[in-house]
């Protein structure tokens, strides 16, 4: 074994060497991109303040703070194997999540990262093997969006023994044990904030009842932003939104479509069904045109806005939000490419740049008992005016 | 149906009637559990969900009664669905009928090479659709480049199509993709009962030997039941497309293990011979009605619904034996430990095994 | 004994050689792809990352050879691994008394689609389909939406580190449980009796085999070891779920077939299901190595599980040429005449 980490070692360096001797272009010109991209990102985080919660106030302070130390990015070209880790492969947001991941790569001139992921219906035990079989290629970092709970630690560990660089995005290891950190699209908490915004636009002023159509029971992410949600709602300011259940439709659409009925069926005052997940507010939303019941209750939640698009015109679904997986999968590569080459090291309050998406700060995760996080945020709230 | 003269469709019948008697007991032990149970959205909730189950199931039936069995139908609803999205997106002035025929053609292609594989490479069933079931999906998943089908790319009549309906009396419609899938499953079952082709299948099922002694083309008619299979599934496709309008690479998936629940819940033996496709289709709607039923039992937690499920196929399918033994005792799968599976026509086995017994008197299983 | 015994065997043999040919070919096509394929910790990996599925496909293996089949496995594995997680979070149970009832409870959900199966007559595909629903119901009933975890250190380890040397304590059961199994299946009239009764159980019924007996216990020990291999997938992961192990039933069950055990019953070999296993392990772990995706790997199983059977009937053809091959199939009664007579105890 150790004969062949000599060998590799020994090619990684001389990879590196010759990488460095002919980036010295590549370097330039991303350096740039960085400086203009930097400022229209600044422009573009006072639009959507108003959806940014308190949260956001702490990091934009920091990042000021940042601004001036952190204008060189990394250097660009050094030797980086990587494996892109979706929670499983055939699905829009995560290929989307890989295209900005790409596009990071082409900018710090570096190789692409493996877009490995286990099929749907093999998730858990498929990334644990994708995971496993990472610490025996030898790779220099993975990225995770981990479907796996607290399943994935075990492999995670054998991964960070080998050298490895563990960067979750997506969604995180619960407990944080193995991650370098958690690169996260929102703030968990928020999330809960708006979906409640939401249901209160939709629901108006006097307010009303509605329910959750969840993905599965065991997904870790969804079960968190309901945690939030339920939070929120216990504060008086939300006192008159009522949440009357939780489904589940385990992203199947035709589960989802089924609960969805059902809910109408069981709850004759509800108004509006919330689904945090993309394939549960697609199928909630057709369930309720079919039926002409969009009259009577709205589908909000998180959606991406091309499978969204026709109920956003008919009505049904009014409004509902979602971060950029591209931009996601870029900021990801971008800190996992930092932390692996050794540019920067997972701290509380490390702060770098991230190409065209400007600087970040690395903060200790307020939505958990432990880790680390990079927020990416805010949401986008999608509605008839800015759907297209 | 009464031109059926053959002596098995009597218990055939007697499950189809035991099946709607059950489905009648659920209704109402489940309307007196349910406040507001009986409504014309639950009515159209069963008949439009039973819809893309039972075409399928049906397809299912077809094989199965010929004792094979075909894994690969998620699969194969999947890209049935999924291609026929495509095209309707890149072609939008195409009507109902081409979509359709699209999607049949696509489901009868993949189950054409399952039957070939079955009836001409000689591989079991189970083995074949095994492999077609990983096969198709990783062609389809390749194909698909994790793009998604959406609503908004379709013509609007796909999208609409399960709001269409036929008549209504009162809040109850008929709704015109119920309608279709009933309207084939029983079409194809009055066939089956007039047409030579219909009584070979189940002469092929009940007895393979004697059905090759009786000089008849195993072969062709294997072929047949899973070209008949594939179609129904692309069919099936073509519903779960206007029905969801989301189409993703997964579509589908799972969608064997609920077709093979609803044809053996509606009678249909795994050893193949004894059921119909209304069988199936009652099968089919019994599952639904359950279903639909226990989500919206207050009392029952989300995490009861599969167990609860799960426990009520299984009585099903004791009472069916139960029942199936006390009515016609002699009938020889009843009897004790007789449970295997049957031997299938083109199983790699039985070549060699032919050499001893090609001789038509083994075919009634006497004892030496 | 008749002679027809003869081709019967050698076609088990001419399938285990056509395995270990598709083996070799795997083993050379992995060392020339990846450098790190040689490796006794790699080797070790690809074991323990299926290690839960194939002890599952040892007994599954009896279940086949005996015409019967178990889609229930995994759900009962589930049951297992959520039983002890639920026994260790909200009782004072001893942990290892928690192992015990785990596998008791495995063992029970097998007796009882053993007996609906072999007692009531219903097809046992039915019966665990069935069982597929259900269990796994019961599974998300015991854990709801929890995830459970903080197993006692031992248990962990247990499932996590090397017992002897870096062989972690699931694979050295993997090992003892497949050569058991082969000695079980074939070399004593336990194992013969299960091949007799996958040939036709009618025949032996009349030759004074408890059939019935038979299948309900190896019910009940399929139940009892897939409850168990899921109380060693909890080790491994630390942590449990209610979707545990869920899909698992049927690449076990490929596995099997693949091993040229005949999905009607009475033909195949441990030695074969061994070599199958070999050939999935190092194929996923090969293409995994070669970044393949997970989609594509399922796929290639895919083929290789038709292409070795439209291989295997080539072979046959060629040594039963005389015979028309269009002539259907086979007939149980008389293929079983030898076996009666050498099983009869």
């Amino acid at each position: 074994m150790t004969h062949y980490k000599k060998l590799l070692a020994l090619i990684a360096a001389l990879a590196m060497l010759a990488a460095a001797c002919g980036s010295d272009d590549t370097e330039a010109s991303n350096d740039e991109e960085t400086a203009e991209t930097a400022d229209s990102d600044a422009a573009d985080s006072d639009g959507a303040e108003e959806e940014a919660m308190e949260e956001d106030a702490d990091s934009e302070e920091a990042m000021e703070e940042e601004d001036a130390m952190a204008d060189g990015g990394f250097e660009a070209g050094l030797d980086f194997n990587a494996i892109l880790l979706p929670k499983f492969t055939g699905i829009a947001v995560f290929d989307q999540a890989n295209e900005g991941a790409l596009e990071a790569a082409g900018e710090l001139g570096t190789n692409e990262a493996e877009f490995l992921g286990p099929t749907a219906d093999n998730s858990v035990a498929g990334q644990i093997e994708i995971v496993t079989n990472a610490a025996t290629q030898g790779v220099d970092a993975v990225m995770i969006s981990n479907n796996a709970g607290d399943q994935i630690e075990p492999a995670v560990a054998d991964l960070v023994d080998t050298g490895a660089v563990v960067v979750t995005w997506d969604s995180p290891i619960p407990s944080s044990n193995g991650e370098s950190l958690f690169v996260a699209q929102v703030d968990f908490d928020e999330t809960g904030k708006v979906m409640a915004d939401m249901a209160r636009s939709i629901l108006g002023d006097d307010g009303g009842s509605f329910a959750v159509l969840s993905a599965s029971p065991d997904a870790s992410n969804q079960n968190a932003w309901i945690a939030a949600l339920e939070e929120v709602l216990a504060t008086d300011e939300y006192a008159d939104l009522i949440l009357l259940d939780t489904v589940y439709g385990n992203d199947e659409s035709e589960e989802s479509y089924n609960q969805a009925l059902a809910l109408v069926d069981q709850h004759p005052d509800m108004e509006l069904i919330m689904s945090p997940t993309t394939v549960g507010i697609a199928a909630a939303a057709k369930a309720m045109q079919d039926e002409d019941l969009c009259e009577d209750v709205k589908v909000s939640g998180l959606g991406l806005p091309d499978e969204m698009r026709a109920y956003t015109a008919s009505g049904c679904a009014p409004e509902f939000a979602l971060w950029s997986f591209v931009d996601l999968g870029y900021l990801t590569y971008y800190v996992t490419y930092g932390l692996a080459t050794g540019q920067i090291e997972a701290a509380d309050g490390a702060s770098f740049s991230a190409g065209r998406m400007g600087d970040y700060t690395i903060e200790t995760d307020p939505t958990r008992d432990a880790g680390l996080r990079v927020l990416m945020g805010p949401f986008t709230v999608y509605n008839e005016d800015n759907i297209g | 149906m009464t031109t059926m003269s053959m002596s098995r469709l009597g218990p055939d019948r007697l499950k189809e009637l035991t099946l709607a008697a059950t489905i009648f007991l659920s209704l109402v032990v489940f309307g007196l559990l349910i406040e507001g149970y009986f409504s014309g959205r639950f009515f159209n909730r069963v008949t439009l969900g039973v819809a893309i189950v039972a075409v399928v199931a049906a397809g299912q039936s077809l094989v199965i009664l010929t004792r094979n069995i075909d894994l690969s139908v998620g699969s194969i609803v999947g890209v049935s669905a999924y291609v026929t999205g495509q095209q309707l997106g890149n072609h939008p002035e195409a009507n109902v009928v081409v979509a359709i025929a699209l999607a049949i053609a696509i489901g009868a292609i993949l189950g054409l090479i399952n039957g070939l594989l079955v009836a001409v490479a000689r591989i079991p069933s189970i083995i074949v659709t095994l492999g077609t079931l990983a096969i198709y999906r990783t062609v389809l998943i390749a194909y698909g480049d994790a793009k998604t089908i959406t609503a908004d790319t379709l013509p609007s009549w796909l999208v609409n199509l399960p709001k269409s309906t036929l008549f209504s009396i009162g809040d109850y419609d008929l709704r015109f993709m119920f309608a279709l899938a009933i309207g084939v499953v029983i079409a194809l079952q009055i066939a089956f009962g007039r047409l030579r082709v219909g009584r070979r299948l189940y002469a092929l099922g009940s007895n393979p030997d004697a059905a090759h002694q009786a000089g008849l083309s195993i072969n062709r008619l294997t072929v047949l039941a899973f070209v008949g299979c594939g179609a129904l599934a692309g069919l099936g496709g073509f519903l779960f497309l206007a029905r969801f309008g989301t189409i993703t690479v997964t579509a589908g998936q799972g969608l064997e293990l609920q077709a093979i629940a609803a044809a053996v819940v509606g009678g249909v033996s795994t050893l193949g011979g004894a059921g119909t496709l209304v069988g199936s289709l009652f099968g089919a709607l019994l599952i639904e009605v359950l279903n639909q039923s226990l989500v919206r039992l207050p009392a029952l937690s989300e995490f009861w619904r599969d167990a609860v499920l799960g426990l009520l196929i299984l009585i099903a399918v004791i009472l069916d034996a139960v029942l199936a033994r006390r009515f016609n005792p002699g009938r020889p799968r009843i009897l004790a430990g007789t449970s295997a599976p049957g031997r299938e026509p083109g199983s790699a086995q039985a070549i060699t095994e032919t050499g001893g017994t090609a001789t038509g008197g083994a075919a009634t299983g006497g004892a030496p | 004994m008749t002679g027809r015994a003869r081709p019967v065997i050698s076609e088990n043999r001419r399938w285990e050689l056509l395995l270990l040919t598709i083996l070799v070919v795997t083993v050379i096509f992995n060392v020339m792809q990846s450098t790190n394929y040689l490796g006794i910790n790699n080797f070790i990996n690809l074991f323990e990352l299926s290690v839960e599925k194939i002890i599952v496909a040892v007994v599954m293996a009896f279940v086949i050879v005996c015409g019967e089949i178990d889609l229930s496995v995994a759900s009962i594995m589930g049951v297992g691994a959520c039983v002890v997680a639920v026994l260790h979070d909200s009782t004072s149970v001893p942990f290892t008394l928690a192992i015990l009832i785990a596998v008791g409870v495995g063992g029970l959900a097998g007796l009882l689609q053993g007996w609906c199966s072999a007692t009531l007559g219903v097809p046992s595909l039915v019966v665990t389909l069935a069982g597929l629903i259900g269990f796994r119901g019961l599974a998300r009933i015991l854990v709801e939406d929890r995830s459970i975890g903080d197993f006692p250190e031992w248990f962990d380890s247990l499932g996590q580190s090397g017992v002897i040397g870096p062989l972690p304590f699931s694979v050295i059961v993997f090992f003892v449980a497949i050569l058991f199994g082969g000695v079980v299946l074939g070399r004593t009239g336990l194992g013969r009796r299960a091949y007799v009764i996958g040939d036709n159980a009618e025949m032996a019924r009349y030759s004074g085999i408890d059939v019935v007996g038979y299948k309900i216990r190896l019910f009940a020990v399929s139940g009892a070891v897939a409850a168990f291999a899921g109380v060693l997938f909890a080790a491994r992961l630390g942590s449990v779920r209610g979707d545990v192990a869920s899909g698992f039933e049927l690449d076990i069950i490929t596995m099997v077939l693949l091993g040229g055990v005949s999905i009607f019953g009475g033909t195949g070999s441990m030695l074969g299901v061994f070599t199958s296993i070999l050939i999935v392990l190092n194929l996923r772990n090969g293409l995994g190595l070669a970044n393949v995706e997970a989609n594509t790997q399922t796929g290639i199983i895919g083929v290789i599980l038709i292409a070795s059977v439209v291989l295997r009937n080539a072979f046959a053809r060629f040594d039963t040429s005389s015979l028309d091959t269009q002539a259907p199939p086979h007939h149980e009664p008389a293929v079983t005449n030898h076996d009666l007579t050498t099983a009869n105890p």
